[in-house]
């Protein structure tokens, strides 16, 4: 019963996921084409959801026993490069405020040519 | 050739005025840059009789060498020279670093504290720390083993070297960029033997062990810029 329980969930957010998709695919925040692609993961996920014995498959596949276990990896690794496309994402907001601070500093001085050239760097 | 130190100062009002009436004599310009200090470092630096450029924000010494080296390179410099705020760099070896720029052998030029002038105070666990740091660069940076200092702060460079060196890391991974550029360019560079002065205050502000897990993140997360 549990486990219908949690089954219930997932899909009901699921669905909910798919029609928000095409909501603003209609109000055209995103293309049609997004939209697809996005609904083919929601149909996947909702798949996995009530059929979990599919995931031992792909988890075979992969040389992991067990469906859960595999989902469990692929989330941690899917999480990880999450955390590190935020991290170069911060990075370059980092550099975009010194490049501003920078102006700031030397608003008073004229413009001149002579500035390194960030545009183009020495081939490394 | 017309000469200028740029310091980057980050809350030093009481060393600032010492640190440039000392570089004064061996350049014919002085800029500090203020790096969002919340003391009046900007202040007793144009008192001192420097060219004072202020960060409205905390940026780190290689924001604030970069702004100093445009500023410099906007008001006609022909020569620059990036030294530390916190006096530790013995500015009576500026005149030796200038050397052959002068007599065009070189287009930057390094200052190493381990060619053979003792450095004053440092402790061993800087000297690890700089080990650790020299065989990351080797290694990971490319950068020749016959660098010998692979942290140092003072350097001396054409105004052409500095246009080719845009350095980009705001914080403590720029001197192992700037090195990388260097040595992955056809600018010609040399090493020169320069005095450090330890103090408990310059330990205090300076790096520690653990910043060098921070220098390595630093220039990884810059390679995907």
């Amino acid at each position: 019963m549990k486990h219908m329980l949690i089954q219930f969930a997932f899909v009901l957010v699921l669905f909910a996921a798919l029609f928000v998709t095409w909501r603003r695919a209609k109000q055209n925040v995103i293309s049609r084409i997004e939209a697809f692609g996005w609904s083919v993961v929601w149909i996947a996920a909702i798949a996995v959801v009530l059929l979990p014995q599919t995931t031992t498959v792909v988890a075979n596949f992969f040389g992991v026993g067990r469906g859960v276990d595999f989902i469990i990896y692929a989330s941690v690794i899917t999480l990880f490069f999450l955390v590190f496309k935020l991290f170069v994402a911060i990075d370059g907001f980092e550099r975009k405020l010194t490049d501003l601070v920078r102006k700031d500093a030397l608003k008073d001085l004229p413009p001149h040519q002579d500035s390194p050239d960030r545009d183009h760097p020495n081939e490394i | 050739m017309r000469t200028i130190a740029i310091i980057p100062a980050y809350n030093e009002e009481k060393r600032i005025v010492a640190t440039v009436a000392s570089i004064c004599p061996f350049v014919d310009g002085v800029i500090v840059v203020d790096d969002g200090s919340s003391d009046a470092t900007a202040h007793a630096a144009r008192v001192a009789g420097a060219n004072v450029f202020i960060h409205a924000l905390n940026r780190g010494q290689g924001a604030g060498l970069r702004t100093g080296t445009e500023a410099a390179l906007k008001i006609g410099a022909e020569c620059l020279v990036h030294i530390d705020a916190d006096g530790q760099h013995d500015p009576s070896f500026i005149p030796a670093m200038l050397a052959p720029i002068r007599a065009r052998e070189a287009d930057i030029v390094l200052g190493s504290r381990f060619m053979g002038v003792h450095a004053v105070g440092m402790p061993f666990s800087r000297r690890m720390l700089h080990v650790a740091i020299r065989f990351f660069n080797v290694f990971a940076m490319g950068i020749p083993r016959r660098m010998t200092d692979p942290q140092s702060g003072m350097r001396a460079m054409t105004a052409d070297a500095a246009r080719r060196i845009p350095f980009t890391q705001d914080r403590m991974a720029h001197c192992s960029e700037i090195l990388r550029l260097v040595t992955h360019s056809d600018l010609r560079w040399v090493e020169v033997p320069i005095r450090v002065r330890y103090t408990d205050a310059s330990l205090a502000k300076g790096q520690k062990s653990r910043d060098a897990l921070k220098i390595v993140w630093q220039l990884f997360l810059g390679a995907f810029k």
